[in-house]
């Protein structure tokens, strides 16, 4: 993995995300119940917005914004991995989504303290807080639905 | 609006009798005691008749709360009890479990004052008057329109169908999982909230109406709604939610770790409070945690504690928060229920033979407010604390079983499991199959259910009286 420009970064990045939407659809393709193969499509499609984003990004057509602190709800960081099955439901759905998107928060992260070069350390923590946004979007899901603890 | 000038405000709420905390902690026998007449009448007297009841467009299903009301302030029970029941099948029981501070009484006039008319016990009265005085009412019933509807599930939502459904005329027959009909009414509000009797004289009502009540019958599994589709005319599916959510922490596995349904059925339909006069004890434990901050909680922790158990609530909010009847927090508070407050279950810890032996949670604190303005609760690094337990009921949630939306091509169903269906007729989209209750909304109450039940079978009618 060449990771010495800010554009190598992003092919990255973008390779990732098409990753991730790959992922997703697997899942959804796999899914006994058709509404929650549904939730899994549209985890997809966010993937593949992203992709768009970090594309326009890389044209030239669009700035990352490192915006403020993002939070951090920590839901998922307890809970057990989840067995990849076909009879998941929309919770468990959630929870693969959250720790997805922990794993590639940390993942940037982890590649933004490997360098020195600040340029580069700035845009890997900004993807870092892009997949922290990501995370929380799910988290907020997830407590949403499924923390009301009626 | 009403002319308050004209009377002398009358802002004392007439207390209910309850049984004393320290006894009923003690016993299973219905908590709340009901107001005697006078009380009833002298609390229904308080009611102004406001020109614009605020109260009707908060009841669910729109009973007409002044004029029933009135009634009793007239001594005429008989008359107060018809108008409650025009549009209240279940009087008895949303008297006793209907958020009514949320409801009805929360728009009376008088609520900011803190005074508002006790309209949920002023509806409990009623129904208990009517039952210990009289056969209960029969009502006219019309000629056969030879249809025949079947309905799935024998909740609030299902029974309110099939009492609507049989007075016009059309053969009912309810297909119930369980052996006992009632729903959550029979097998998750205990006893102490519930009097089961109240719901068996409810069922009782329907059969001698005619509905034809069948039980130990798992749609989906004994016969799908397409078989049942090839006999009955149109079919309501009112199955509630009856599939409980666990944490996904560490340690579920373990023995002693329950869903509060399993928790809640020992008890309630297989009467395990009875051992030995009933074959199915729950294990007696000596210190239980429930986790979770809504009814089912409450029910949960306080069933706990009069098996004799030290008994806590683990809730990851505070307690402005608590989804639970206030009226429900307040009684088990009275009672000695233990609440752990911004605390949230992190894993379970097992002995070498596979029971649970504690838990561990993290002290949570409110973060800043989001775009909605709510604060949510954040974990405290460093805050853990291990309590010793040898039970836990999981109380965090519901949703539908998923059998009948897997065995009924074409119905759709949303993300969480829910059977979609039209708020307003509960049509679905398979043709001749309706849905309402739980099972469309996910886990909510008992009158939601009722009014749904009753969309629904204005909408079969008029689907009946068009073929
Ligand atoms: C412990 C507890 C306490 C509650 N407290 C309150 C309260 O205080 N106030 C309030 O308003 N609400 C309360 N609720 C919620 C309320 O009870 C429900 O919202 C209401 O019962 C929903 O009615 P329903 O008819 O949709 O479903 P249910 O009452 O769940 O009934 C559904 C029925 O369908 C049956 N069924 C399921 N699948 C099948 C199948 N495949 N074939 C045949 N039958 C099937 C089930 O066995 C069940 O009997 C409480 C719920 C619980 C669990």
């Amino acid at each position: 993995m060449n990771l010495n420009s800010v554009s190598q970064i992003l092919d990255f990045a973008i390779e990732k995300e098409e990753e991730a939407a790959q992922f997703y659809r697997d899942l959804a393709a796999k899914m006994g119940q058709q509404h929650v193969g549904e939730v899994f499509e549209s985890f997809a499609r966010e993937e593949l917005e992203h992709k768009a984003k970090l594309i326009a990004v890389r044209q030239g057509n669009m700035t990352l914004i490192d915006s403020q602190r993002i939070t951090d709800l920590k839901i998922g960081d307890h809970l057990v991995e989840i067995v990849l099955s076909p009879d998941l439901e929309y919770k468990q759905a959630l929870i693969v989504a959250m720790k997805a998107e922990k794993a590639a928060f940390q993942l940037y992260q982890g590649l933004a303290s490997s360098t020195d070069d600040a340029n580069l350390k700035g845009i890997l923590l900004t993807l870092a807080k892009e997949e922290a946004r990501h995370k929380l979007r799910f988290e907020i899901e997830y407590e949403e639905n499924f923390l009301r603890e009626n | 609006m009403s002319d308050p000038e004209k009377k002398t405000l009358d802002l004392r709420r007439r207390e209910m009798p309850k049984q004393p905390p320290e006894v009923r902690r003690y016993n299973f026998n219905e908590v709340a005691l009901g107001y005697s007449a006078e009380s009833a009448v002298e609390e229904a007297k308080r009611c102004i008749q406001c020109k614009k009841p605020l109260c009707i467009p908060n009841c669910p299903v729109e009973i007409n709360i002044p004029a029933f009301i009135k009634s009793i302030a007239e001594r005429d029970f008989i008359g107060a009890v018809r108008i409650l029941k025009d549009k209240n099948c279940l009087p008895a029981v949303c008297g006793r479990v209907c958020p009514q501070e949320e409801q009805c009484e929360k728009t009376c006039v008088f609520h900011k004052k803190g005074g508002q008319i006790a309209i949920g016990r002023l509806e409990r009265f009623l129904a208990d008057w009517e039952a210990q005085q009289r056969e209960l009412e029969m009502p006219e019933i019309l000629p056969s329109s030879g249809r025949k509807v079947a309905i799935v599930g024998g909740g609030p939502a299902g029974l309110t169908v099939a009492g609507d459904l049989i007075k016009l005329g059309h053969k009912v027959t309810v297909f119930e999982a369980l052996h006992r009909m009632g729903g959550v009414l029979i097998y998750g509000i205990p006893e102490f909230r519930l009097p089961k009797v109240i719901v068996t004289r409810e069922v009782e009502y329907l059969r001698k109406l005619g509905v034809e009540l069948v039980t130990d019958f798992v749609v989906g599994k004994t016969r799908s709604i397409d078989s049942i589709l090839e006999e009955f005319d149109a079919v309501f599916v009112g199955s509630g939610a009856g599939l409980p959510w666990f944490m996904e922490i560490p340690g579920e596995n373990l023995n002693g770790v329950y869903s509060a349904n399993e928790y809640l059925t020992r008890l309630n339909l297989m009467k395990g409070f009875l051992f030995p006069k009933y074959h199915t004890p729950v294990k007696s434990h000596r210190r239980v945690a429930v986790v979770g901050g809504g009814n089912v909680a409450m029910d949960c922790a306080r069933s706990a504690l009069r098996l004799g158990a030290e008994s806590r609530i683990i809730y990851r909010r505070s307690r402005e928060e608590l989804p639970a009847r206030l009226e429900e927090v307040e009684n088990a508070e009275e009672e000695g229920v233990i609440f752990d407050f911004l605390t949230l279950p992190l894993r379970y810890i097992g002995d070498e033979n596979g029971w649970v032996k504690a838990i561990e949670c993290q002290k949570m604190e409110l973060g800043e407010p989001d775009a909605s303005g709510r604060r949510k609760p954040i974990p405290i690094e460093g805050s853990e604390v291990i309590y010793p337990l040898d039970a836990v009921v999981c109380a965090i949630g519901n949703s539908p079983n998923p059998l009948i939306g897997a065995t009924t091509p074409g119905l759709k169903i949303g993300k969480k499991g829910n059977i979609e269906a039209d708020e307003k007729t509960g049509a679905t989209s398979r043709e001749k199959v309706w849905a309402g209750g739980d099972v469309v909304t996910g886990a909510a109450t008992v009158i939601l259910a009722m009014g749904a039940g009753r969309f629904a079978a204005r909408s079969i009618h008029e689907y009946l009286s068009s073929l």
